[in-house]
């Protein structure tokens, strides 16, 4: 893709990721990688430095749309996510020593054990 | 009027804290950091499970919090990232563009929406995170 073809697609990709940030809590890097470097034909690198400064305004807004509605503590949030970019750290050091497939395949299960309770807790009536 | 502070009281109990934050979300906040780094996965597909399981969060807070928590998180790294310069700016303008009308339409939806269908919402984005990362290894 090239040119405003491109830039369109870009924006659009934007709100969905953007929702999707809003809605769930995340960053939106998960989507905004892979769209980047098949759609946008960035290295991997590139795309992640990329989505990282889409990342920041996104939850930045979010949380001020949410503290504007008295939902969740951005204090707290804040102060919890300062504790998590200490532990990125050590984690991204870690990565380097560590076996990172293994790993993965191994968070990848948990992810799955963890969506298989979130939808049978909310299926089952209490 | 500010008056003289009563030196009588005694400071009020606490048990031990770091940064104002109980040992147990000091321990999953830190976690959810070294996790998301080891996994390069983002913090937020870390720490609302983390926040959910472990500290018995209700779904939605898990969430704001999770949302709150990137921001200092991706902060650390943009710094990281932007002194290797690989970031490219238009795009990331045009993504930023429609991200942010985007975060205002699904925060709104957050304050809104019941527990059980933010719960399979999410539930099957997990699943979708789940697939790509055993797909791409």
């Amino acid at each position: 893709m090239t040119g405003i073809v491109l830039v369109v697609a870009l924006v659009a990709f934007g709100v969905v990721t953007g929702a999707t940030s809003g809605l769930l809590g995340v960053g939106g890097g998960t989507l905004m990688v892979p769209f980047l470097t098949l759609a946008a034909g960035m290295s991997q690198h590139a795309a992640e430095a990329t989505s990282l400064l889409v990342v920041l305004p996104t939850a930045i807004v979010g949380s001020l749309v949410l503290r504007r509605r008295g939902i969740g503590d951005l204090g707290l949030a804040l102060r919890f996510g300062a504790l998590g970019a200490a532990g990125g750290i050590v984690g991204a050091l870690l990565a380097l020593a560590l076996p990172g497939h293994v790993l993965r395949i191994m968070f990848a299960c948990f992810l799955l054990l963890v969506s298989v309770r979130l939808v049978r807790d909310s299926l089952v009536p209490r | 009027m500010r008056a003289t502070a009563p030196t009588s009281d005694p400071p009020p109990a606490r048990t031990r804290t770091v940064l104002g934050l109980e040992p147990r979300f000091v321990a999953i906040g830190v976690a959810g950091g070294i996790l998301s780094g080891l996994l390069g996965v983002g913090g937020g597909i870390v720490m609302v499970p983390l926040l959910v399981i472990w500290a018995a969060y209700a779904q939605r807070d898990a969430h704001a919090t999770s949302l709150g928590a990137i921001i200092p998180i991706s902060c650390a790294s943009v710094i990281t990232y932007g002194a290797a310069g690989e970031v490219h700016p238009g795009p990331a303008l045009a993504l930023a563009a429609g991200s942010i009308a985007g975060a205002r339409i699904g925060a709104g939806a957050l304050s809104r929406i019941e527990e059980r269908p933010l719960k399979i919402v999410f539930g099957l984005f997990l699943a979708a995170v789940a697939i790509l990362m055993l797909v791409r290894g």
